[in-house]
């Protein structure tokens, strides 16, 4: 057993001696390129959800976007907005995807974060209400009383809608808004779960075709029109110490975002090598629009739509969030 | 007896599959949009070709590995110092007994916030939960040892440093590697669950976020079968290396297989 002890502590050693050398190497690595063109960090970990939305990430690293600016971009999947903050606070991500109203949120409980890049914008038909063919709901205001389910609470989702049920006259207290995952809700909603859910793509297209779901209002309309939804973020002080850094991942993802807007083609091609949506779906499915800079007046009404419904205690002047590209290209 | 109980298994795993693709394809189906067992088979087959699963679960393989390992290399000499130091056991008793119960899950979001490399945070996760079946284990084993063979050596002139590896070591090593083939479970668990909370850039969790991202249930199902054969693998490997180390030990304890 001692033996067998000694043998385990060597092992631990030469793991600990290697990965610690590996660390070191990449770290050299880095800072040697970086002298060519002179950025603070070459090699950047960024998180983004498998899904539509940060498209231009894979665009801009398939396409040697990140290459031409000097940077190693490693882009790592995550779950979701709710551990995106901690993860850039602690330093396992660089910058990572964020949705707007979190960041909002986020920033009015005192997190220093910056929005760095803008992201995706919502399209007519990218978020809706869903119901079953056979439901007896046939408008928004015949959701009075009911459940529907949104992938977060307190969220876009139930902004977008509490956006749709004011129109029809009711607010939030007349409906029961309940938290469950896209790809589960189909089931559950089919399961008497909840009479609605507020679904996007690739789920619209499955829960049309596959459990006959019928679209019963687009979100994204009247007050959300176009609205913003997601963007880039990082700390305020990752911003502060890599200003270069940023300036070269800024310049790499409008370039993405340019061809994400101007070639449907690309985003098709792209979908199904960094998610799970096969071609087929990847051709149908609705997307939004993906917008090249951040505009502080699009994004000031995502703020100002959150203050109205109460998601803000007090406004937020969007132009104190946003890190601008520097201006140099 | 081992080819009858075989047959039995057998029989049972294929009644499984079988009442599983009835049931899926023609019982509840109406309500539920689940892939029937023969997909998710179809799928588990494929998913070895697929070079995006294979780098996951070399990912996840290695943190476990990795985690699996610095527990044994903490908690084996911590339980054997403990456990030979009653004083000190006892000082630190309530500390493991308010400490060990934790859900391990729950530190996850914790570790998040405070590790900055994600590679990092899962092996300490994984160090967090396997540790105390180790120990805990080591410890029982260290107050199991006979005290008539520790008398004996000591009577000879044997130094206490000689007793503990010439007979309370040995004598405990059977518990410490139950403990670790718990752990071994344990920390399965722990590394997928990170991987499930936190993402991250391959692993088994992660593939399974991608696959439900994607609205590919078969796929999500084909990677936690392979969770589950690789948790039925190691405990199969390590309870064989158990009864070969240890066979005295299950000869004189008289436990069954």
């Amino acid at each position: 057993m001692t033996r067998k002890l000694r043998c385990y502590a060597v092992a631990l050693g030469v793991t600990v001696a290697l990965t610690l050398a590996g660390c070191g190497g990449s770290d050299d690595g880095g800072t040697t390129s970086a002298n060519s063109k002179g950025l603070e960090k070459t090699t950047i970990k960024i998180g983004a959800l498998p899904i539509p939305d940060p498209v231009s990430l894979y665009i801009a690293q398939a396409k040697g976007f990140f290459k031409e600016e000097g940077l190693t971009v490693e882009p790592t999947p995550i779950t979701g907005g709710a551990v995106a903050v901690p993860m850039i606070e602690s330093g396992q991500l660089d910058i990572s995807q964020t949705n707007y109203v979190s960041t909002f949120a986020a920033v009015a409980g005192g997190k220093k974060i910056k929005l760095v890049a803008d992201m995706y914008q919502a399209g007519a038909n990218c978020f809706v209400i869903m119901v079953p063919s056979n439901s007896p709901i046939k408008t928004v205001a015949d959701l009075k009383g009911k459940t529907i389910f949104v992938n977060n609470l307190n969220n876009i989702a139930t902004l977008a809608v509490e956006t749709q049920l004011k129109v029809a006259g009711l607010s939030k207290d007349d409906v029961k808004f309940a938290e469950k995952p896209f790809p589960e809700m189909g089931n559950a909603i089919k399961a008497g779960q909840a009479d609605a859910g507020w679904i996007t793509e690739p789920f619209i297209t499955a829960n049309q075709s596959a459990n006959g779901f019928r679209k019963l209002a687009d979100t994204m309309t009247g007050q959300t029109e176009d609205l913003p939804i997601a963007g880039w973020m990082a700390t305020e002080e990752w911003v502060q110490k890599y200003p270069k850094t940023l300036a070269a991942f800024q310049r790499a993802i409008a370039k993405a975002q340019q061809l994400a807007s101007s070639d449907r083609k690309e985003i098709e091609a792209m979908l199904p090598k960094y998610t799970k949506i096969d071609a087929k779906t990847a051709s149908v499915i609705t997307l939004g629009t993906y917008p090249s800079e951040l505009n502080t007046n699009r994004l000031q009404k995502v703020a100002d739509l959150m203050l109205e419904y109460g998601y803000l205690k007090s406004p937020i002047d969007v132009k104190s969030v946003i890190a601008a590209p520097a201006s140099s290209g | 007896m081992t080819g009858a109980r075989l047959l039995r298994g057998a029989v049972g795993a294929a009644g499984f599959f079988v009442v599983g693709e009835l049931v899926i394809r023609y019982g509840i189906s109406d309500d539920m949009d689940f892939p029937p067992p023969s997909t998710i088979l179809l799928e588990t087959g494929r998913l070895l070709a697929d070079p995006d699963f294979l780098a996951g679960v070399g990912a996840t393989l290695a943190n476990w590995a990795l985690g699996l390992l610095i527990a044994i290399c903490v908690a084996v000499p911590l339980g054997v110092l403990l456990g030979s130091l009653p004083p000190v056991e006892r000082a630190i008793r309530p500390i493991l007994e308010f400490l060990r119960p934790i859900p391990s899950v729950a530190i996850i979001p914790l570790a998040i916030l405070l590790i900055p490399v994600d590679e990092m945070m899962k092996v300490s996760v994984i160090v967090y939960a396997s540790l105390w079946p180790i120990l805990i284990n080591t410890l029982y084993g260290m107050h199991d040892v006979d005290p008539v063979a520790k008398e004996s050596l000591r009577s000879f002139g044997f130094g206490p440093l000689a007793v503990l590896a010439r007979v309370s070591v040995p004598s405990a090593a059977p518990f410490m590697a139950t403990g670790v083939r718990i752990a071994a479970g344990i920390a399965l668990v722990l590394a997928v669950s990170a991987e499930l909370v936190a993402g991250g850039v391959a692993g088994i969790g992660v593939y399974v976020i991608q696959a439900g991202s994607g609205n590919r249930m078969d796929l999500m199902m084909a990677a936690t079968v392979w969770a589950g054969l690789f948790g039925v693998a190691a405990n199969l490997v390590l309870m064989a290396g158990e009864r070969r180390l240890f066979h005295w030990h299950r000869m004189r304890t008289g436990a069954q297989s």
